[in-house]
Parts: C-alpha cells; structure tokens; sequence
C-alpha cells in the first residue's frame, strides 16, 4: 500500500524523523534534567553539546519535528475524513514545504550560534 | 501493528483491543503534542535566546507549578508516543524472535528509566 510514489517517501521520513527525535529526546531529558546532579554536572554536558555537530543537529531537528508533526496531522485528516486520503500528496508537498521554512528559518535564528558566538 | 489508512480499516485489521489503543493513542497524543511541542520550542528557543537557557534559568522556570505539569506532560506523552513508534520499528526491522525480545526488553527499560529520571528530576525542585 505504501509502495512508490509520495506516500512511501512520506512513510519513509515520518519513520526516520521520529526515531531521530526519540534519539535527541533521550539526549534531552537526560541533560537537562542533569541539575539534580549539580550545577558543574548540567554544564559539563551542556558544554558538550556546544560542540559543532549538536549544533548543526539543532537544524535537523528543528526541522524533523516540524515534519513530524505537520505529517502526523496529515495522517491523521487521512485516517478521519473522507477527503483526506484523495489529497493526501498535495498535503505532502504542503508539508515539505513547511519543513523546508523551517529548517530556514531556524538557520536564521541559529546563525550566531553555528558560527561559534551567541 | 495496524497498517490503515482509516479508522475503519484499523479496526477490522487490529488482532487486540491494545494494539487499536495504541493506535488511538498515537493520534490523540500526536494531535496533543503538536501544540505542546511547538509551544515548547517557541518559548524556550526563539522567544528566549539560549545563551539565557541557564541552570538558575531552568530551576527558576520549572519552580512554577504549570511549568512542572507542561513539562511532566510533555515528558510522559512524547515518551510513550515515541517507544510505541519505536515499537513498530523495531517489530518491522528486527526479524527474529529471541533478538527482538531482548531488543525490546533493553529499549522498555531505558524509557523507564528515563521517565522516572525525568519525573524526578521535574519534581525534585
């Protein structure tokens, strides 16, 4: 049923960004909830996670939430209403579209940072 | 796990009661999570610069009762959505019987942990 064409491209993403956000949210709850253990603790990862690569990861699930859960919308018109599913491709491409600005726009906002300053 | 494209169809294909809940679930918390979520990364990302996500910054915020029970909120949906979504991947990847017990049985208790970190953690202020 999903084979070819968008809805496989769109099943595919929706998978992978959700298992890329579960991986980021362990890393999440982990280090912030960290202050138990102290102030020099919650910095030690913090500065960690300061490094380049979490910071270009930032982009990333910025933008793989924002798909995530303008998908799961998607799937969600399709599994309730009638009209859902005879749009279903259109809504993908709406979808992607608004991933993409925000991938955008958190690259804009997060400018200072991915350069080295704040 | 339910491959539906209605909810229909995922009731004549779902084999237990629990398998249709967390189908349910998946949408309900979904539809829920959008609005916590997005609410979440506006307020702590964009309205606040993360040079000002400090420790007293953190322990300040989550003093406040409504913050606690956002943010308890959050932890508790986000993790069983997203264990149930690594549930189905991992019954669709991990083919085997024996490794997929304990592949699961690993990845269960680390949620567990991690949602009892957190909730003690959140209510430990």
């Amino acid at each position: 049923m999903y084979r070819g064409r968008e809805g496989q491209w769109a099943f595919l993403l929706h998978r992978l960004s959700g298992l890329a956000i579960l991986a980021y949210l362990m890393l999440h709850v982990f280090s912030i909830g960290s202050f138990i253990f102290g102030e020099r603790f919650y910095m030690a990862i913090h500065e960690t996670y300061d490094l380049w690569p979490f910071r270009i990861g930032l982009l990333f699930v910025t933008a793989g939430v924002v798909y995530h859960a303008f998908n799961g919308l998607r799937i969600i018109v399709m599994d309730f209403t009638g009209f859902g599913v005879a749009y279903q491709r259109q809504m993908w491409y709406g979808v992607l579209l608004i991933s993409v600005l925000s991938f955008i726009g958190a690259a804009w906002t997060l400018y200072p940072r991915l350069v080295g300053g704040y | 796990m339910i491959r539906a494209r209605t909810f229909t169809d995922a009731r004549q294909q779902s084999h237990s009661n629990a398998e249709l809940n967390w189908w349910i679930f998946m949408r309900i918390s979904g539809l829920i999570l959008v609005f916590l979520i997005l609410g979440h990364i506006y307020m702590t990302f964009i309205q606040v610069s993360e040079s000002d996500a400090t420790f007293d910054a953190v322990v300040g915020k989550l003093a406040n009762p409504a913050w606690k029970f956002y943010d308890w909120l959050i932890l508790a949906l986000s993790l069983m959505h997203g264990a149930n979504g690594a549930r189905y991947s991992i019954e669709d990847y991990v083919r085997s019987r024996p490794n997929r017990a304990w592949v699961k049985g690993v990845f269960y208790t680390v949620i567990a942990l991690l949602f009892a970190f957190g909730t003690i953690g959140l209510f430990s202020i």
